[in-house]
């Protein structure tokens, strides 16, 4: 496997990227040695790199000298990482029973249009990532949505534009 | 610190501790567990910490953060020490007003303490709150009431002692040894024997062995390891010890879940505290054993539960499965004999050295001891952690300690074990929660997870709930359950889409059974648990969705309009005529409220309106008054007498059909057949037609007049109603069979149920039916002063309230169990006690005595206290020996159910069930007699009028196929309803009230007590409808 070595990464930012390859190689050096430490490292890359590319698995599977299937097969398999680069915000609708038969569908309909993105995908400026949840227990206050950890109450598609611009940056 | 190598160090600590606590006026205790803790308990903390260094007190009054105090419901709580005082809900206003007038007043704030909805009371002291009186805590000891971040504290309860002796005085066997005695399974959910798996590793040879904690906790609904970890991390750091001693292992890991921060983070720092003082690391108390124990972080995925999946994710692998054997006492962690316990199971280690394996084995029942944790959750009053001993009864556990469901919706089932497990019904609630006896329900007692259901929930979509997550947790490594699984699951949903087919149910049990025998670990071998259970306990439910497209719970909204549409028996279009009304269309509404239902003036009154129990403005503020409104539209026709004008008949198709019974079930069937051209002839016993709604319900119900003006609407569709004709006297059943093309028999119930008690022909005791015949037809009656009414349903409420109008001094309803488990309908109850009637509780007659002119004057009674669950969910009453006591009563009316009976039919020409109701022999409604139907009463004893009249509906349905119809009623013209165009913000807003009669004015007559709606009211309350009925 070639390695690839930190400068040749492409990012947006080079000297941010630079920095989070620096950081990972840390990680690798502090838990190298201990058997079995692979999904410890995974978890401290991605808080670092904020998900887990292609690049950054081959950069892993390189320094720990272990073959690239191993980690990508790891990586894939637990649902704490991410291939995908996630939003700095996540919106959950909630599609549990209460809230589908008060328009949730609508909503998920209305998300749609206005971030321009489909259920499970993040938006091209990374700022949200859109989800459905299963039932959030706040059926009293249907239709439900929650962004991060506040939860939006009897929310209708004219209420999405105020509700998305809270979180203008 | 100093190191701690002596026994004597530890029990300077305890002491020194033990006394500082001593030193205080006040300690306080903030519960920190996760549930606080996303309560903002850190507020909570804050306010008191800054409260008390304000006040200048910081030197008298401490304040902990201890863990789960098990109340997660009414988080966050607080305990004041020493007066045990408890409180919930508490927020940084509430802790400055009890540092002000508790702490520094000296006056505890019972308004702030836990309130136990079913005494209706606080109950200030944690010792006396049902809750906890009955949970045994030793897993759980120290959470709650010790500070989780402070080793000393866990000293201090005598932590770390227990190591110390095994260290000290046991043999590695011994420490075995005294575990196998205990008795104590593991209670990850495996229940095996953990002193014979620790024997197991004890006896295996290696160069290194391990001891795992199982700290994945994965389960939906199962929050017990984390509470332990968060709450008392020592004790599983203890367990390990003496399981590292005991098997000859020298290190030792924690996995715990990705999604538990909390417990990574407290349970990191405890280890970093046993490690600075020397209990973990090398050369432990000086002896030559060392140890130590590193955290591994799972990654979201459930199969790392598993034990060799959980193996695998520490080695950094996927977290797949192995075959076992080799069992991982043989080869495990790395290829070395390792055993995995769960948390629960290590807490409980400790203190069974410390106090020994025959004090632990005192718990429990024969095949299994000690105490188990269970997490409650779900429609359950009490949700949180509780603890109990393994044998306690499951409905004790629900009713008792969990407090029951919420609100006034009934238990339906229990769920244990997660996943994996199966659910618990009604008729089963005294089963003991032990290893086997769950077994042989189908369940499991799994992890602890009691998932509590009511009403609300569909079975059917709980097995799909349960398959979605499996399936998504599968590793996909065993063909079995990477297929299987998805597999069952889309044959779930098609059914809760309402696309089932027949042969659907069949062909799960069999996916199931061949996945549980063939897949290659716990998960997929109890992926199919939930599914086969709610088969076997709900078989109804499934075949209702495949068969009928229903759903009974209103959840799989795909099958129905809207929930309350959907549990009308009638199907009536609710938000139709809600639109309608708030249109000001109260013509059409009537209109279409009549399409499903020839009765909404009646309904409107007597209905118990099933829809409104379901109503989802109920979670917002109040349900609709759907009722109500059926009622004022109706009334609206009544008084507009512009209804009817526009109904159209079919003309005749030559077929004649007799209907036996002019009740509310027999009127429904022949308006339904008259309107598709049959020619209807219906017989009616009595002089006037209307059956249990005239001459069982009273006037200031249901007044004559409002009856009379339906049922002739039911004339005008074509029906001939002969009055004083009965069947088997004026004409016989032979003569009609020969004369009509086909039969519906709706008598009803004309018997009363007797209470099988001396002295129940004594003169002065008549039956409720009877009671209000005579009422109702005005005969002539002597009332007595002193009127006892016995039982609790709508007969008894009505008696009870005809007496008074007809002028008792005093009534008294007495009743076997407690007023909220009577079956008669709420307000009528309400308005019962508001007129003067007075309700004895728990109390049964034992028998009437007569006076000395021979007529009643005396009851003699006896009290009853509530015993274990029937079938129903409800607890049977048990009558108290040697309770007796009497009462005065100059007239007694026992109302205590009717049934059925048909003198103008042999019992051996058609099929009559056990208890005197007609077999019916399918959906049909047709008995087993050819071409004759029964419905209403007379198949189901006394029930519902709205159900009589959707009996009455169906059987039309089902006469007109039988007599070569398409089945297809003519339910007049098409009425169209305007669109939605409400889309905004819900406000919250109390029902608009109809006008009712005062309790005094309305007493002594039989004036209606319910006046009705204001126009503008009923147009406002209409438009309080959510309008569940829209999609895309």
């Amino acid at each position: 496997m070639k390695t690839k070595s930190v400068t040749e990464k492409h990012c947006e930012c080079k000297e941010c990227n630079e920095k989070q390859y620096s950081e990972i190689a840390n990680i690798i050096d502090l838990y190298k040695g201990k058997p079995g430490s692979l999904i410890q490292i995974l978890h401290l890359a991605q808080e670092v790199y904020g998900f887990l590319p292609l690049d950054v698995q081959i950069y892993i599977a390189d320094s720990l000298n272990i073959p690239l299937s191993e980690v990508s097969g790891v990586v894939t398999f637990y649902s704490f990482f991410s291939t995908k680069p996630r939003g700095r915000h996540t919106i959950r609708v909630c599609l549990g029973t209460a809230c589908y038969v008060r328009g949730g569908k609508k909503i998920v309909e209305g998300l749609r249009e206005k971030l321009g993105v489909d259920i499970g995908q993040t938006t091209p400026d990374g700022k949200f990532t859109f989800e459905v949840a299963r039932c959030i227990g706040a059926c009293g206050l249907a239709p439900a949505v929650m962004i991060d950890d506040v939860v939006y109450k009897q929310v209708n598609v004219n209420k999405l534009g105020a509700i998305l611009s809270k979180y203008d940056e | 610190m100093k190191t701690i190598n002596t026994i004597s160090q530890l029990r300077d600590i305890k002491e020194r501790y033990n006394k500082t606590l001593q030193k205080y006026d006040y300690r306080i205790y903030i519960c920190s567990g996760a549930g606080c803790v996303s309560s903002n308990c850190a507020q909570v903390y804050d306010t008191f910490v800054n409260g008390i260094q304000n006040k200048g007190l910081a030197g008298k009054v401490k304040i902990y953060q201890t863990g789960c105090m098990g109340t997660c419901a009414v988080g966050p709580v607080v305990l004041v020490l020493p007066d045990r005082v408890f409180y919930t809900e508490i927020d940084e206003k509430k802790a400055q007003e009890i540092i002000n007038t508790h702490i520094i007043g000296g006056r505890v704030i019972e308004e702030y303490t836990f309130y136990d909805h079913s005494l209706r009371k606080h109950v200030p002291k944690i010792d006396d709150i049902d809750f906890f009186k009955r949970q045994v805590k030793i897993a759980l000891r120290n959470c709650g009431s010790i500070e989780f971040g402070d080793i000393e504290a866990y000293i201090a309860s005598d932590g770390y002692f227990a190591i110390h002796s095994a260290l000290s005085g046991l043999s590695p066997k011994d420490v075995v040894d005294i575990v196998k005695k205990s008795g104590l399974k593991g209670r990850g959910g495996a229940g095996f024997p953990t002193g014979v798996k620790w024997e197991a590793a004890l006896n295996q040879s290696g160069d290194a062995k391990y001891i795992v904690c199982n700290a994945d906790e994965g389960d939906p609904g199962a929050f017990m390891d984390r509470s332990i970890i968060e709450g008392d991390p020592h004790s599983v750091i203890e367990g390990m010890m003496i399981g590292g001693y005991a098997i000859g292992a020298n290190m030792g890991y924690i996995y715990i879940r990705a999604e538990y921060p909390i417990a990574v983070e407290r349970m990191t720092a405890a280890l970093e505290e046993a490690r600075g003082l020397g209990l973990l690391g090398k050369n432990i108390f000086g002896t030559d054993f060392s140890f130590d124990i590193e955290i591994r972080i799972g990654a979201g995925a459930f199969v790392c539960g598993e034990e060799t999946s959980l193996m695998s994710s520490i080695e950094g692998n996927r977290g797949e499965p192995r075959q076992k054997p080799p069992f991982p006492f043989q080869s495990g962690l790395f290829g070395k004999p390792t055993i995995i316990n769960n948390v629960e199971t290590l807490a409980n280690i400790p203190v069974i050295i410390f106090k020994g394996g025959e004090w632990y084995s005192g718990f429990g029942t024969e095949q299994s001891k000690g105490t188990k944790v269970f997490a409650l959750a779900g429609n359950v009053v009490n949700t949180g952690i509780v603890e109990v001993p393994i044998g306690t009864p499951l409905g004790d556990i629900i009713f008792e300690i969990g407090g029951g469901t919420p609100g006034k919706k009934k238990f339906k089932s229990a769920q244990i074990g997660g996943p994996s497990g199966g659910c618990v019904t009604t008729k089963d609630l005294n089963v003991i929660t032990d290893y086997e006896p769950l077994k042989e329900l189908g369940a499991i007692m799994g992890s602890g997870g009691l998932i509590v259901m009511n009403e609300d929930t569909c079975m059917v979509d709980t097995a799909r709930f349960f398959m979605d997550f499996i399936r998504d947790e599968s590793c996909g490594k065993c063909t079995a359950c990477r297929i299987g699984t998805k597999r069952m699951l889309e044959i779930l949903e098609r059914i809760t889409r309402g696309e089932g087919k027949e042969g659907d149910v069949e062909l799960l049990i069999e996916l199931g059974e061949t996945l549980s025998e063939t897949a290659m670990c716990g998960l997929g071998q109890t992926a199919p648990n939930p599914v086969l259970s709610t088969i076997k306990y709900f078989r109804d439910e499934y075949d209702e969705h495949i068969r009928n497209k229903y759903c009974r719970a209103g959840v799989c909204s795909e099958l129905f309009i809207s929930p309350c549409e959907n549990t009308c028996p009638a199907n009536v279009n609710v938000p139709g005529y809600m639109s309608l009304i708030a249109a000001g269309r109260f013509i059409d509404a009537y209109n279409l409220v009549r399409q499903e239902n020839p009765f909404p003036a009646v309904c409107g009154r007597i209905c118990t309106r099933p829809c409104e129990s379901k109503c989802r403005r109920g979670t917002v503020d109040e349900a609709v008054a759907i009722c109500d409104l059926k009622r004022f539209v109706a009334d609206y026709a009544i008084q507009n007498e512009k209804a009817y004008s526009h109904d159209i008949v079919f003309p005749k198709n030559g077929k004649s059909v007799a209907v036996l019974g002019a009740g509310a079930s027999g009127l429904t069937c022949a308006y339904y057949l008259a309107r598709i051209g049959y020619d209807v002839d219906v017989f009616e016993e009595h002089d006037t037609a209307g059956g249990v709604l005239c001459y069982g319900i009273p006037e200031y119900r249901l007044p004559k007049d409002v009856l009379a003006h339906e049922v002739l609407l039911v004339e005008q569709a074509g029906v001939k109603i002969h009055l004083n004709t009965e069947v088997g006297k004026d004409i016989s059943f032979k003569d009609i069979k020969s004369k009509y093309d086909s039969i519906y028999i709706a008598t009803g119930t004309q018997l009363p149920q007797k209470v099988n008690i001396p002295g129940e022909d004594l003169p002065g005791v008549i039956h409720g039916i009877r009671f209000l015949k005579k009422a109702n037809t005005h005969a002539p009656m002597q009332i007595g002063c002193n009127v006892m009414v016995i039982g609790g349903g709508n007969t008894a409420i009505d008696s009870a309230r005809t007496a008074l109008r007809l002028g008792a001094k005093k009534v008294t309803v007495l009743y076997r169990r407690t007023t909220d488990a009577m079956p008669a309908y709420e307000t009528e109850i309400r308005e019962a006690v508001e007129e003067g009637i007075e309700i004895i509780e728990l109390a049964a007659p034992v028998r009437f005595i007569a006076g000395k002119d021979g007529k009643v004057c005396k009851v003699e009674c006896v009290k009853m206290r509530l015993g274990n669950f029937d079938a129903s969910g409800r607890r049977r009453s048990v009558l108290i020996e040697d309770s007796n006591f009497v009462l005065d009563a100059d007239m007694v009316i026992p109302a205590v159910s009717q049934h059925a009976d048909f003198p103008f039919i042999g019992k051996d020409e058609i099929g009559i069930t056990p208890w005197g109701t007609f077999v019916l022999k399918d959906d049909t409604q047709m008995t087993t007699m050819e071409g004759v139907f029964a419905g209403g009463d007379v198949t189901r004893g006394p029930d519902e009028v709205i159900r009589a009249i959707a009996d009455g509906k169906k059987a039309a349905v089902s006469i007109d196929k039988y007599l070569g119809g398409k089945g297809k009623l003519n339910k007049g013209e098409f009425i169209d309803i305007p669109e939605i165009s409400d889309n905004d913000e819900v406000v919250a807003h109390a029902r608009f009230e109809q006008e009712v009669l005062d309790p005094e004015t309305r007493k002594n007559n039989f004036d209606e007590v319910i006046k009705g709606y204001h126009k503008l009211n009923a147009m406002a309350e209409a438009m309080r409808c959510l309008h569940c009925e829209r999609r895309q």
